[in-house]
């Protein structure tokens, strides 16, 4: 199995051809030999029915003849509608077989490939590049098989019929076959550049949206503009002259083809008029003739699809013909368990290009200890931890774990006793959940009598790592589905109403708890109208301004015009203000007017400045009552609400909540202490109300006082499990540097590894977080887990047992800290001491 | 289209005008052209803090400028667990003009003494405006420079003989 897979991109396109789909190609080989005679079969008739049934005037024989004729065809077509789905069915298979291992060989290949791999070529290739190669698998044996039976099968009938006027005809083809390779050679060798053109653009594509805040923050849009369409203008070229090539091979067949009846007609008029060829049989010539051209145009296009598929397969192939440098998993045993000592003798690395990285590295220690790695950046530590991960292919010497040889050991035996976390550690889109058990799930996979973690596991390594209150918080800011979540959210009713004893008064200065006496400041306009959450999407927001119900009711409380004079004077604000800055969402967080809506904006702004209110067009005034809807004075200041409005609005509440409750009863849920609002999030459900404040210091104190709460509750567990449900996002982008690095070392945490390998992991944390995970490190994982740390800060690496100090490869000082301090050198000046 | 005095007190309610007003008198801002003015009144925020809150915390890198519209402040610095108080701030001053230029961790720690009232801008927001005028750093900077010049002055003339060490640090405007 695992053979196979090493040389899948070795393998020709021809091996894909019969392995697993043996059985479909037999199948597929013997109907066509039945499609062939059912194709013959009508031109027989043809000949019968003119020379016998119409010519001696019988009927029965031509209502024979004609059925005979009608079952041919039938069956004809029935079995090519079999041969297609055979063929499509072998093709996708393959196809399929094809990406996925091609794709598993991919993900083996050594990282030093991806150093000029970009990422849009792989997935052209992988997506785009073999689906021709696919689908030609499909026909490589159906193919030619049922066109040149049916070819020859044709060829005789016309030679049985008449052997000169046969020959003369079929003496077109192989003119045909002269001519037509010429012009293939040409489509190839478009073709070649066209593979390679494509795959320069996707690249050049997955370039651009990985840097897309570079090109945004340094305005480089004419430049990549630039690069883009030189590489398309490009492209279209050589597409054109492909183009022109394949239709060339077309064009050219069609010609020949169809001067097949010209011959017919020449020669066979000529020798029916001498009577030596009777009328029905020169039809039936005739139409056997013109029954030869679609077997084989077919056959012409098989040819094309043939070269179009073994350019695009050979360049792909070649193109991840690299060996890799480990093989996955065990053959035949279980992943070995190794003792977790670490001895280097020798090792030297050096790069393709002769670059010595590292050079004769000695190190060795006992299982348990820790060991420091400390350097000036470019001295090889992060080299050296990539080696001992098997992360690179050391050149030279060994590095044995327990008495075996990092370079011998399957990818499995090494995850199953190492954990490594490297320097931007990459966090995948999904659940903090399913990242936390990545590289648990890893040995999970092939040890399937593994147990699970547990949520107490899982809890566990998120306190140790810190990131335990940000998936709190997580969990915290959910907002509940109302279908699935209905006994939790009867439970959280219960909590707030604890909460409003315990901390109400506490807190009452950073919230503004939902009271229907009272404005609400740091709610939209809309939900102080109705204090109360939507039911009915006609409700929503978003469709307020197009409701009928809801704009009587607001012409009822005469707020119509005051509204549509708030949005008015929103929207002349903002411009105003931001007017002359580039838009970027940073300036939107504080107007009702969003980041998409400025353009649209600017242009209502000087529509607003020359027309009355009454006089701008529907959707105008549309627009401006959502945005006065939105408008949440507490966070939107750049108008003031003034007190007139307000009240009005505080009676128009109580209007909207009575014509609500007396019409359509169903359609809100007004916020009430005994009601859970499921459009606002769990932590808004508890304090009943909305944050005033973003000032951190006081939003800790509210976080700790619901934290608080919670514990006392018994609802920790609940809503850290609802936390490792956030989606973080494409690459983890919703996460921090520090919360993606947490994540990370708690994954590796989690499988509790015997060897702990940390390249420079708690870089992007803070003070708090590095220390903590420090002294975790040197309490919990102490004895039992063998540690390498590269480390470039160096007041954290007192306690480690040994402190390996690197310059230009190698090692040039070796002990523990306080020998090598004692000893004023290297470490001694790195540390900040002077000679 | 432009704010003028009088429709100021039209509207006294409105915390945008006071913030334009504020920041034309602080020294880090006022030197900015009008236009841009706006664009920090209305991209700051305020804050209540109460008594015995903290502002900011030592070795904290909060990025965050503040103007004290009302109440008492003092700075604090705690050094080997010891904490010595510097000074107090009072309504009308501003700090924190050089976190918004970039990176610098709190030296000291800033404690409500009454409940505080304070007007904020945080270094994101500033550095996001600023990346769209760079040329009006330059005024940035002077008044930078000036603020400097005069606080060096004031520390010469004041500067007590006793401190021995100060006087090895005298020169920061040369910096």
């Amino acid at each position: 199995m695992e053979k196979e897979k090493i040389a899948i991109v070795k393998r020709s396109l021809f091996s894909w051809v019969l392995p697993g789909n043996v059985k479909l190609q037999v199948v597929l080989v013997l109907l066509i030999s039945v499609t062939v005679f059912a194709r013959v079969i009508p031109l027989e008739m043809q000949k019968r029915i003119v020379n016998e049934a119409i010519k001696l005037r019988k009927m029965d024989l031509l209502l024979i003849y004609c059925g005979c004729y009608l079952v041919s065809v039938l069956l004809a077509s029935g079995l090519k509608f079999m041969i297609t789905i055979l063929q499509t069915r072998i093709s996708e298979n393959v196809l399929a077989n094809m990406r996925k291992d091609l794709f598993a060989h991919i993900l083996t290949l050594p990282l030093n490939f991806y150093r000029k791999a970009q990422p849009g070529m792989v997935v052209s290739a992988l997506v785009t590049e073999l689906a021709t190669a696919g689908s030609f698998v499909g026909l490589a044996i159906s193919a030619p098989v049922i066109n040149i039976m049916t070819l020859l099968a044709f060829a005789g009938y016309l030679i049985y019929l008449n052997p000169l006027l046969a020959v003369i005809s079929l003496a077109l083809y192989p003119v045909i076959l002269i001519i037509i390779p010429i012009l293939q050679r040409g489509a190839n060798k478009a073709n070649k550049q066209r593979v390679d053109s494509t795959r320069t653009i996707s690249s050049l594509i997955g370039e651009a949206i990985s840097g897309i805040h570079e090109i945004q923050g340094n305005g480089t849009f004419r430049l990549e503009n630039r690069r883009f369409g030189s590489l398309v203008d490009q492209m279209r070229k050589i597409r054109i002259i492909w183009t022109l090539y394949k239709q060339g091979v077309k064009v050219t067949n069609n010609f020949f083809v169809s001067l097949g009846p010209f011959v017919i007609f020449i020669l066979g008029g000529y020798l029916s008029m001498q009577g030596q060829l009777e009328l029905g049989a020169m039809v039936a010539f005739l139409s056997a003739q013109e029954k030869l051209y679609d077997p084989w145009k077919e056959l012409i296009e098989f040819y094309q699809v043939y070269m179009d598929a073994s350019v695009s397969y050979k360049r792909t192939m070649e193109y991840f013909d690299t060996p890799t440098e480990f093989i996955v998993e065990p053959e035949g045993r279980r992943a070995l368990l190794l003792p977790g000592s670490i001895d280097i003798k020798e090792l030297s690395y050096v790069t393709d290009t002769g670059i010595q990285l590292l050079d004769n590295i000695n190190l060795s220690l006992k299982s348990g200890e820790t060991l420091a790695l400390v350097g000036f950046s470019g001295s090889g530590k992060s080299t050296l931890a990539l080696c001992i991960g098997q992360l690179y292919k050391y050149s030279g010497g060994h590095i044995l774990l327990g008495e075996m040889e990092v370079a011998d050991l399957t990818k499995q035996d090494l995850i199953t006793n190492m954990g490594f976390v490297s320097q931007s550690p990459f966090i995948f889109s999904g659940s903090i959940d399913e990242n936390l058990v990545y590289s648990y799930a890893a040995i999970h996979d092939v040890e399937t009598n593994m147990e699970q973690p547990s949520l107490d596991d899982k809890i566990a390594v998120l306190h140790q790592t810190g990131i335990f209150v940000d998936v709190l918080r997580f969990g915290l800011n959910t907002i509940l589905d109302k279908e699935r979540q209905e006994d939790l959210a009867a439970r959280l009713i219960i909590v707030r109403e604890n909460f409003q004893q315990e901390y109400g008064e506490k807190l009452a200065d950073h919230v503004e708890f939902f009271d229907e006496n009272k404005y609400l400041y740091f709610s939209s306009v809309a939900e102080n109208l109705f204090l109360g959450t939507p039911n009915d999407p006609t409700f929503s927001e978003n469709n307020l301004p197009q409701n009928s119900y809801f704009l009587e009711l607001l012409n009822r409380a005469d707020l119509t015009m005051p509204l549509l004079s708030l949005g008015a004077e929103l929207t002349r604000q903002t411009v105003d203000i931001l007017g002359s800055l580039s838009p970027d969402p940073v300036f939107f967080e504080q107007s009702p007017i969003s980041f998409d809506e400025w353009d649209e904006s600017i242009l209502l702004a000087d529509r607003i400045k020359r027309t009355k209110l009454l006089q701008l067009s529907d959707i105008d005034r549309n627009y401006l009552l959502k945005l006065a809807l939105r408008f949440e004075p507490g966070k939107h200041k750049l108008v003031a609400l003034p007190a007139i409005l307000e009240r009005m609005i505080l009676e128009g509440r109580s209007l909207i909540q009575e014509s609500i409750t007396r019409d359509a009863p169903a359609a809100f849920s007004f916020y009430q202490l005994s009601n859970y609002i499921y459009n606002q999030t769990i932590m808004n459900n508890i304090l009943f109300g909305q944050i005033k404040t973003s000032n951190p210091k006081a939003l800790d104190t509210i976080n700790q006082s619901i934290i608080q709460l919670i514990i006392e509750e018994d609802f920790l567990e609940t809503i850290v499990e609802i936390g490792m449900q956030f989606q973080v996002g494409s690459k983890g982008d919703k996460l921090s540097g520090g919360q993606r690095q947490k994540l990370a070392i708690a994954r590796t945490f989690l499988k509790s590894p015997r060897i702990m390998i940390m390249d420079e992991a708690t870089s992007a944390l803070d003070n708090k977080s590095q220390t903590r995970i420090q002294n975790l490190l040197e309490t919990r994982w102490k004895g039992k887990t063998t540690l390498i740390s590269v480390v470039h800060r160096l007041d954290i690496i007192r306690n480690y047992d040994k402190v390996a100090v690197m310059k230009a490869g190698k090692i040039i000082e070796l002990g523990s800290y306080d020998e090598l301090i004692a000893k004023k050198g290297a470490l001694y000046e790195l540390v900040g001491g002077k000679k | 289209m432009s704010w003028s005095a009088e429709k100021s007190e039209s509207c006294p309610t409105c915390e945008f005008q006071q913030n334009l007003n504020v920041l034309r008198e602080i020294y880090f801002f006022s030197a900015l052209p009008l236009d841009t003015l706006k664009v920090f009144a209305y991209l700051c925020t305020r804050e209540n803090f109460k008594l015995g809150d903290f502002l900011f915390t030592q070795d904290d890198d909060d990025g965050q400028a503040f103007y004290l519209i009302s109440g008492d402040a003092v700075l604090t610095r705690t050094e080997n667990g010891a904490e010595a108080i510097i000074r107090n701030y009072t309504e009308g001053d501003f700090f924190g003009a050089l976190t918004l230029l970039g990176n610098s961790p709190r030296l000291f720690s800033l404690k409500a003494s009454s409940p505080v009232t304070c007007l904020i801008i945080s270094r994101d927001k500033f550095v996001h405006v600023m990346n769209q005028y760079p040329q009006l750093m330059s005024n940035i900077f002077h008044a930078v420079a000036r603020n400097i010049h005069h606080w060096e002055e004031l520390f010469l003339s004041d500067r007590s003989e006793g401190c021995k060490a100060c006087t090895q640090r005298i020169g920061v405007s040369l910096i």
